[in-house]
């Protein structure tokens, strides 16, 4: 009996410790992003960096305010919200339509599919075409050109995900509004949409995420300084140079937290927004 | 005109698809046939060359040290990056599926990582590989360790930039493992705890074969999203030193957009789109099935 008590003290204790350890790996670079951020530059740029910081100084939040930071976070705001409201716009008439219609042929089968491999595609693929396509329209180092780019990541994704919350409209709710003689397009504003409200949030916050995280499109299609976006701004200072740290970590902190705090609202929705899963 | 009003009646439904499926189109498909078209070419839109070259692209591209170099690595990424973070995600998982007290605190911290963009990530543990300021060194020496050349040595840099994926996508594998098993019914294990079966045994015959499922979705979408490997090797090493995290998505960047090499690159792009498109079905075939 003795024994039996304790292995399992041990195995209790064995799991604490396994616990800790999985804490540490996750977050420490976290806390040393923090931390480095508040720091004396003798702090870190050196052969002995401090593990806490000693001085606590806002130096170079100050310096990143100073620098115009704020012009890269207005541009990452203003993509990333205007590549999410076109997207939605699209995707809830059309995973509506999806979710609701046959069409002929299985095209919305056929659509489904496509818009899946799409999304697993490697933005790099088409980047070639979609780089000539903007030049063509005039729309290189635009923010309006990269809100369309950006549709190849949130229109598919808009589509699949709605398509599920739409699904979970019941039909009866939408069969009362026929008989009261409500047309379509009446009945998916008015009775529809209240429905898949919270939804219709879960996904545009999503979006948001994905747009304001990306880097390739941005990097590619955005070459003039007055219009990059924060992901290629801190891809700037990374490679140019060496070892300013301060001032990137406090734009790294700044430039996630309104992600972090997004991120809050749509935890019971995690899996749904980064997996398409199946049975 | 009345035709016209008819066939609107009739395929009403086809509108609230259709600015879905123009959009698609011009984003999509247009451009995968122009990169198909693009990859048969010599085309450079700097100096204005666009010349039929026939399968000289290709030829070329699978004598390329740089290319070849570069679709070993991503392989090498992929398979490294994917199978560590399902099998870590498999442990956390399992960590957290146990009731202990203050997980509903600790459950969303673990997701933190995969929230934060790429680059923010890649400054962070650029600064900790750092060769001489860096933590990570500094730790090793203060131990009496040899520092490790993490991003600068041909054997390892490619090793440090999966560690970097590890750290940030392990939270996927573990949510879409985590979700498989709180799906398992607790009453399997106790009818087999009846029957005597315990810990090692528990898992082997209820949990992995119920997990199966999930276990494949998280190897698929992983192995899917670290093909297309490029953030993290631009922003953490540039492809170097010498050629050893080269990929094909930065072979294509650098062909493409550094020396506007198009055709080269869109050969290398139909090259790269065809590979994942094979996994890519696997993954669809399932979800087909499923919305049945």
């Amino acid at each position: 009996m003795n024994l039996w008590r304790a292995t399992a003290i041990a195995k209790r204790g064995l799991f604490w410790i396994v616990l800790a350890l999985v804490m540490v790996f996750v977050l420490f670079p976290i806390y040393w992003m923090l931390t480095t951020s508040f720091k004396e530059p003798l702090e870190y740029a050196t052969r002995t960096p401090s593990w806490f910081p000693h001085r606590i100084t806002l130096e170079h939040y100050r310096e990143i305010w100073k620098e115009g930071a704020y012009r890269y976070f207005i541009n990452t705001v203003l993509v990333s919200v205007g590549a999410t409201l076109l997207s939605l716009g699209i995707a809830f008439p059309a995973a509506y339509g999806l979710a609701r219609f046959r069409f002929p042929a299985r095209l919305d089968l056929f659509f489904l599919l496509w818009v899946l491999l799409v999304r697993m595609a490697p933005p790099v693929v088409l980047a070639i075409p979609l780089y000539t396509t903007l030049q063509g329209m005039g729309l290189l180092n635009k923010l309006t050109g990269l809100v369309i780019a950006y549709q190849v990541y949130t229109l598919p994704y808009s589509i699949w995900m709605l398509l599920r919350f739409v699904r979970d409209v019941p039909i009866e709710v939408e069969e009362a509004a026929a008989i009261d003689g409500a047309s379509k397009g009446r009945t998916l504003v008015s009775i529809v949409l209240p429905l898949v409200g919270p939804g219709l949030v879960a996904t545009a916050i999503f979006a948001v995420i994905m747009t304001w995280n990306e880097f390739i499109y941005a990097l590619l299609f955005l070459r003039r300084p007055e219009v990059f976006t924060l992901p290629i701004h801190i891809s700037h200072f990374i490679t140019e140079y060496e070892v300013l740290w301060g001032p990137l970590m406090a734009i790294g902190i700044t430039s996630s937290l309104p992600i972090l705090i997004l991120s809050g609202y749509v935890q019971k929705h995690l899996l749904r927004g980064f997996a398409i899963s199946f049975k | 005109m009345r035709r016209l009003r008819r066939w609107s009646h009739r395929h009403a439904n086809l509108l609230f698809l259709l600015p879905a499926l123009i959009l698609i189109v011009f984003l999509t498909v247009y451009p995968l046939v122009r990169v198909f078209y693009l990859s048969f070419y010599r085309y450079n839109p700097i100096r204005r060359i666009e010349r039929f070259v026939g399968f000289l692209n290709y030829q070329r591209l699978f004598s390329d040290r740089f290319f070849l170099t570069g679709l070993k690595n991503t392989f090498l990424f992929s398979v490294g990056a994917t199978l560590t973070e399902v099998l870590l995600g498999l442990g956390l998982a399992l960590l957290f599926n146990v009731k202990f007290r203050g997980r509903k605190f600790l459950l969303p911290l673990v997701i933190f990582p995969m929230m934060f963009s790429t680059m923010v990530i890649c400054a962070i543990w650029r600064s900790m590989y750092h060769y001489d300021y860096g933590i990570f060194n500094y730790a090793l020496r203060s131990a009496g360790l040899q520092p490790v050349k993490w991003l600068i040595s041909q054997d390892l840099a490619l090793w440090s930039v999966v560690l970097v994926d590890i750290w940030q996508w392990t939270p996927m594998a573990f949510l879409i493992l985590l979700a498989g098993l709180q799906s398992i019914p607790g009453e399997l294990y106790e009818a087999a705890k009846v029957d005597g079966a315990t810990g090692v045994r528990l898992f082997r015959h209820i949990t992995l074969p119920l997990l199966r499922n999930h276990i494949f979705l998280a190897l698929l979408l992983r192995s899917i999203d670290t093909f297309k490997i490029f953030d993290k090797v631009y922003a953490l090493t540039g492809g170097g030193p010498g050629t050893a995290t080269e990929t094909i998505s930065f072979y294509i960047y650098r062909e493409g957009f550094r020396y506007f090499n198009m055709g080269r690159a869109s050969a290398a792009a139909v090259v790269m789109f065809l590979a994942v498109s094979v996994v890519s079905f696997v993954y669809i075939r399932q979800v087909w099935r499923g919305e049945g």
